[in-house]
């Protein structure tokens, strides 16, 4: 049976001749499918490398973007999981927060975050705590040691205004209330106007202007960081004990990857390689720099490789870490 | 003052801004026409267009294209009965109603002219209201929010059919909004509630599908039963007549418009409260204005008053809404959220150097409001014949392409096919409450307002415990609350007070 | 008849309201509040409405501020065409879900007009070939939904 094994050689051969065939995108449509609806900060991010993306792509393919909302997003993940074909033609980009997700084992979930072929990421998140600045604690440590309540507003269990600050009272037993229902993080500052709460948790990029403006000051962060507030301590270095400190960095490690994208399992190496090598361009394209300059949009760079590894990380907690977590974190938003 | 102002108006009649404005009507024109697809998804799909126009242009561009929606909402609403935006679903009651008397250039008309008049009104507001903009904001924390969701739901007495049983009817349906609204993931507990274990629900009900298919598939069955055109019998050259007349009802209920256009403004101002809410309550306020009950019944058949009232709320509210956004950097919806970015654009950081520093700027968006709203009523009147006539199209023609835009104005909320399914089923809860005399009204109303006030009575009770109920302003919108529910008893009792001094 | 649409109606809020109520009981107390303060009074409500409606005077039909379906025609008529259009609304939907969303809308359009209008060929087909291609430029071309492909396909595929 000799011409068998010849044809099955040729076979085997012809494969990475195929997908590099394949790699070339002249002609075609790319879509990003967006876990989320059009006017938040994923599609945003979404639309503008979808601008800039095909332009460091072999054959320069015109990139559409796609919005599939619902359940947070775990609707977009299952579509890339089990129906996208992974042709290279279709990436997808949804929650940090997935990964937690599959970790506290959510209904409906049908994806593993470790099986995606991961392109990377477009942005880091810092999550932080600001407070008015017209309250006396002027640094964390101050903070810790009030007397009283300081009253934080949130948008509900499963967003990072509210998570982040609900460690802080219940693992470093900081004098924490937290007020949740809020309709957005943009009502919980007007909150913060008309002094009806203290202060707010929320990533430094949506914060900023409020921070720039004097409203209110940074007092912490979480782990990611980004440039402006490396300086403020880390909510991790205040655990008095390790379970508090894995919950933290638990809670904080998907931000790194704050805009993932990724192609469907099974994506043939070479096209892989081809996204992984745009993306990194791309980011770095001085012209989307300074269109992202202009929207006041921070983009950091994190390779394939390391999201995957923080996937890794995330998924391979031990069952009581897990449980313990579970106690103060539901997936959400 | 006086001079910013005409700096603004200046900075808005530059040719390059103006022109890019007209382009921004022109889309928005479309996008208001077609059910389902809303202004902010089309804000957030032109957004890359602008990163290649000028600061001003930019604006012009995404506020021209904004302020028009609204308008030609309100068309697609009234000619077919089916809502051309989540903001516009209130006008077709009376409007649609009169569409099929044959009446739809006077209820086009009537539209028109008071959502200009409401434009007008609201960007009068909004310039006045600057110097005091930011106490007035900041007076209206989550206690008073609760209460103007509670004057909101209490508007439901006034949508109700009358009598005992009629208000029975409209608390159920206001109650089975209430009910609907607090499907998804609830913001204290993290549970996810009446989600029958599907993620399609997992957020909540969207109200776009919901509405077109509560409001839609049951003027499409009543279409079919029909078997005619929508003005029926009526001959065609006689539809379009009446435009003048509309205009003319305007300013026959001069003051019933400028209380809507005001209440619509302040639906605005009111960050969270959300647009669909401003002509419901408007519509509410208008049949209050019916003095008998007999005036009271030709409501939902055809009254013009059901018809100026909402009109003048749905445009009034852009410029109301634009206050959070401009006074402090926050923006009170998703289409504020995205214009947000165009200020950043700009070089400027919305907050209170707005309100002084960039005053002239702060007033160009003003008149960006005022002259898009001009451009496009004028647009809509000389298009008014055409528009109009389109309800003397056999039905077996309108049928299946108003179909086509039910269904896929509903799929473009979620792009799921459980929108549409969610389209059907509301249509066959409509069609029965058509059929068992119930009022739709309430129910959308419950449903709109129905997380507010959950959310913003736990923030409260969270933030203030009992203290809450002792603040002024919450005071006196709970005596306008009982006021409005106590108004249609009132009115009862009136009449018949005066039916036995005349017998 | 709309006494007994309203005992529907009212039967069918009843069965909701009873569920999530029941249904609400195992959450925490912050997540069940609201439930049980309007799914109670709503069954309460819904039940007075059912009982109304079953056993109270017939006869005077009282009007919401809403429309009202034309009553023109007979009987049997209204019966007859209603299930009509329900029937092509629900086969529509059927249609987009057998062989996507492009195909459904021109399929639909096309049948509507030759089946219900009893227009010709030639002009069901012109008529056809503009709605979807406004419908194909705008949501497709323009806005790029996506439309999946309908089941038929992935089926034999």
């Amino acid at each position: 049976m000799n011409w068998k094994h010849a044809a099955l050689a040729a076979a085997l051969a012809l494969v990475p001749l195929a997908a590099a065939a394949q790699a070339n995108f002249a002609g075609k449509t790319v879509t990003i499918v967006v876990g989320y609806k059009p006017g938040g900060g994923y599609d945003a991010t979404a639309r503008m490398l979808a601008r800039h993306l095909p332009n460091h792509l072999p054959g320069k393919p015109t990139l559409i973007v796609q919005n599939m909302p619902g359940g947070n997003s775990i609707i977009a993940a299952n579509h890339m999981y089990n129906v996208a074909k992974p042709d290279g033609l279709t990436i997808g980009t949804f929650n940090r927060n997935l990964p937690i997700a599959q970790l506290t084992g959510v209904q409906g979930v049908k994806y593993d975050m470790t099986k995606f072929a991961w392109i990377g990421s477009a942005a880091n998140e810092t999550t932080i705590l600001a407070i008015r600045n017209d309250l006396p604690y002027k640094s964390f440590d101050e903070l810790r040691k009030a007397k009283e309540n300081v009253i934080i507003g949130s948008t509900g269990p499963g967003a990072n205004t509210h998570d982040f600050p609900l460690l802080l009272k219940d693992l470093l037993g900081v004098k924490l209330k937290i007020v949740s229902g809020y309709s957005s993080s943009a009502d919980i500052m007007l909150a913060v106007e008309r002094k009806e709460v203290d202060g707010r948790a929320g990533s430094y990029t949506s914060l900023r202007q409020f921070i720039d403006r004097g409203l209110v000051r940074p007092l912490i962060r979480a782990r990611s960081t980004e440039a402006g507030v490396e300086k403020l301590p880390v909510d991790e270095s205040f655990a008095q004990n390790p379970r508090a400190k894995a919950i933290m960095a638990l809670r904080s490690a998907p931000e790194v990857v704050a805009r993932p994208y990724v192609l469907p399992p099974g994506t043939s190496a070479e096209i892989v390689k081809v996204y992984r090598d745009a993306f990194a361009q791309t980011i770095r394209d001085p012209a989307l720099v300074a269109e992202a300059e202009k929207a006041k949009f921070d983009l950091e760079y994190t390779s394939g490789d390391e999201a995957l590894k923080v996937m890794r990380e995330v998924l391979s907690q031990p069952k009581d870490v897990v449980d313990e977590f579970s106690k103060y974190i539901k997936f959400g938003e | 003052m006086l001079d910013a102002f005409i700096q603004g108006l200046l900075l808005v009649l530059q040719w390059k801004a103006f022109a890019f404005m007209l382009l921004g009507i022109g889309v928005g024109f479309w996008v208001g026409l077609l059910p389902g697809l809303g202004g902010a998804t089309t804000l957030a799909l032109m957004l890359p267009f602008v990163y290649n126009m000028q600061p001003v242009e930019a604006f012009a561009f995404l506020l021209g294209m904004h302020s028009v929606v609204a308008t030609t909402g309100d068309v697609t609403s009234i000619l077919f009965g089916v809502p051309g935006e989540a903001t516009t679903a209130a006008i077709i009651l009376d409007g649609h109603a009169m569409a099929k008397k044959g009446e739809a250039g006077r209820a086009l008309g009537a539209a028109l002219a008071s959502s200009l008049v409401g434009a007008l009104i609201g960007a009068a507001a909004l310039a006045l209201a600057i110097p005091v903009v930011r106490p007035l904001v900041l007076t209206f924390g989550s206690p008073e929010l609760f209460m103007l969701a509670i004057v909101g739901l209490a508007f439901i007495a006034s949508l109700s059919a009358q009598g005992a049983r009629g208000m029975l009817r409209g608390f159920l349906a206001g109650g089975l909004g209430l009910f609907l609204a607090m499907v998804g993931q609830d913001p204290q507990a993290g549970i996810a509630r009446f989600t029958l274990d599907s993620l399609y629900l997992w957020q909540g009900l969207d109200l776009v599908p919901v509405l077109v298919g509560l409001f839609a598939i049951p003027e499409i069955l009543d279409l079919v039963v029909r078997g005619t055109s929508i003005a029926g019998d009526t001959p065609a050259g006689h539809i379009s007549h009446g435009a003048l007349q509309g205009v003319k009802d305007v300013f026959r209920h001069w003051w019933l418009t400028i209380r809507c256009a005001l209440i619509g403004t302040f639906v605005g101002i009111t960050p969270g409260l959300g647009g669909a809410v401003a002509q419901w309550m408007a519509y509410g306020h208008a049949t209050q204005s019916a003095r008998t009950p007999e005036e009271r019944k030709g409501f939902g058949q055809g009254d013009v008053r059901g018809v100026l009232g909402p009109g003048a709320a749905c445009n009034s509210k852009e410029g109301g809404a634009l206050i959070p956004t401009i006074a402090f950097g926050v923006p009170g919806s998703t289409s504020m959220a995205i214009l947000l970015g165009g200020f950043f654009l700009l070089g400027l950081v919305p907050g209170p150097d707005m309100l002084t520093k960039h005053l002239p700027v702060t007033f160009s968006l003003v008149w960006t409001i005022v002259l898009a709203n001009i451009i496009t009523v004028g647009l809509c009147f000389l298009l008014l014949n055409r528009l109009a006539a389109l309800t003397a199209v056999p039905g077996h023609l309108l049928v299946p392409v108003i179909l086509v835009l039910v269904f896929i104005g509903s799929y473009t909320t979620n792009s799921s096919y459980a929108d549409i399914l969610v389209t059907i089923i509301f249509g066959g809860v409509g069609y029965f409450m058509v059929l068992a005399g119930w009022p739709r009204a309430p129910l959308v109303l419950g449903l709109v307002l129905g997380k507010i006030a959950e959310n913003y009575l736990y923030i409260s009770v969270a933030r203030y415990e009992a203290a809450w109920l002792a603040r002024p302003v919450v005071l006196v919108l709970l005596a306008i609350a009982i006021g409005v529910v106590c108004y249609p008893a009132f009115q009862a009792w009136r009449a018949r007070a005066r039916a036995s001094a005349h017998a | 008849m709309h006494s007994r649409a309203s005992l529907a109606l009212a039967i069918a809020i009843m069965l909701l309201a009873g569920w999530g109520t029941i249904s609400a009981l195992d959450w925490p107390w912050k997540a069940k509040l609201f439930p049980l303060v309007i799914g109670i009074p709503l069954f309460c409500l819904a039940a007075a409405e059912a009982l109304w409606s079953a056993f109270g005077a017939r006869g005077e039909r009282q009007a919401a501020a809403d429309f009202q379906l034309s009553t023109d025609q007979p009987r049997e008529v209204i019966i007859r065409r209603t299930a009509l259009a329900v029937t092509w609304i629900i086969g529509f939907f059927v249609l987009i879900m057998l062989v996507g969303f492009p195909l459904a809308v021109a399929i639909l359009v096309f049948a509507y007009l030759k089946v219900q209008g009893k227009e010709g060929w030639l002009f069901s087909a012109v008529f056809t070939a503009v709605v979807w291609g406004c419908f194909y430029g705008l949501f497709d071309m323009l806005l790029h939904l996506p439309f999946p492909p309908g089941w038929l396909f992935t089926w034999f595929a």
